[in-house]
């Protein structure tokens, strides 16, 4: 039960961490996965099929760049919807979390 | 693992999607690694930290058929969004199949009645005029239109209901998803 809990909470977590990554630079998957999978303990390889999501649901739009080593890199930049869609998220998120701390800081 | 084992995996799994969809998931992965190898992982961390191909495969697969519902209403994108989510093992098969037999069995009676109907009223606005019927021929060409309009009617509403089981699996699928269940529990 604590297990399945775990992977809601960071499940709902992950698309709003790559949202708030892209607001601040747009970024590539690889670059992406690493920094969330050092943080929240994820499969660096679950970032391609949410990517892949976004992008279908027109949060994020791909441009490629050159790299001096090997092929282009595909970079991911938040769309307007995307935007959006993070400032919304992120004021649930606060709303949310403060409510919380306020119950778990009753109950302590 | 390796990183062309892992890539074989993967393509097995997505075996079936259209060959442009493969080649855009499984360049995704490739340069995954080159980015790994790149900055000094070896070839078995980087697989390891990427996670289950299978796993993954099947995710992008149930990611591809809810892509294909959204984008066409047809029974077999339904069909395929189905087969999808469930084959995430996000919903109990063994729970569900008695229920989605007997869903699917209610709403092929309504289709079926619905078409009946609809029949029904087609024999009743030809044949009627000359079956002397009580009220004269109008009446029985009314009547006749107005049981195929019926019948048209409980069609649509079947098929708005089944539109709206099909939406709602899906979205029961995606919420519960393991996502995030890193590679190394899912492969003991």
């Amino acid at each position: 039960m604590t297990e399945t809990i775990e992977i809601q909470l960071k499940k709902g977590v992950l698309a709003l961490c790559v949202l708030a990554l892209l607001s601040r630079a747009d970024s590539y998957a690889y670059e992406i996965a690493s920094k969330l999978a050092k943080d929240i303990d994820m499969g660096e390889g679950t970032i391609y099929p949410l990517m892949r999501r976004m992008q279908s649901d027109g949060l994020v739009e791909t441009y490629l760049v050159e790299s001096q080593s090997g092929p282009p890199r595909k970079y991911y930049r938040l769309t307007d919807t995307g935007r959006a869609s993070f400032e919304a998220q992120k004021a649930e998120w606060a709303a949310f979390t403060a409510a919380v701390e306020d119950i778990l800081g009753a109950a302590a | 693992m390796t990183r062309a084992e892992f890539l074989t995996r993967l393509k097995r799994g997505l075996a079936g999607l259209p060959a442009s969809s493969i080649a855009d998931i499984v360049a995704d992965y490739e340069a995954h690694f080159a980015e790994g190898l790149e900055a000094g992982r070896t070839e078995a961390e980087v697989a390891a930290a990427l996670g289950d191909p299978d796993r993954l495969a099947r995710e992008q697969r149930a990611e591809q058929g809810v892509k294909r519902w959204e984008e066409a209403k047809n029974p077999s994108a339904a069909a395929g969004a189905i087969f999808a989510v469930i084959g995430l093992g996000a919903i109990d098969i063994l729970v569900l199949l008695p229920l989605l037999m007997g869903v699917l069995g209610g709403l092929f009676g309504f289709f079926m009645g619905a078409i009946g109907i609809f029949v029904g009223g087609g024999v009743v606005f030809a044949a009627g005029p000359f079956a002397a019927p009580p009220g004269g021929p109008g009446t029985a060409i009314l009547a006749g239109v107005g049981l195929m309009a019926g019948g048209v009617c409980l069609a649509a509403v079947t098929t708005l209901v089944t539109i709206g089981l099909v939406n709602a699996l899906v979205w029961y699928g995606r919420l519960h998803y393991r996502l995030l269940k890193p590679a190394i529990e899912t492969q003991v």
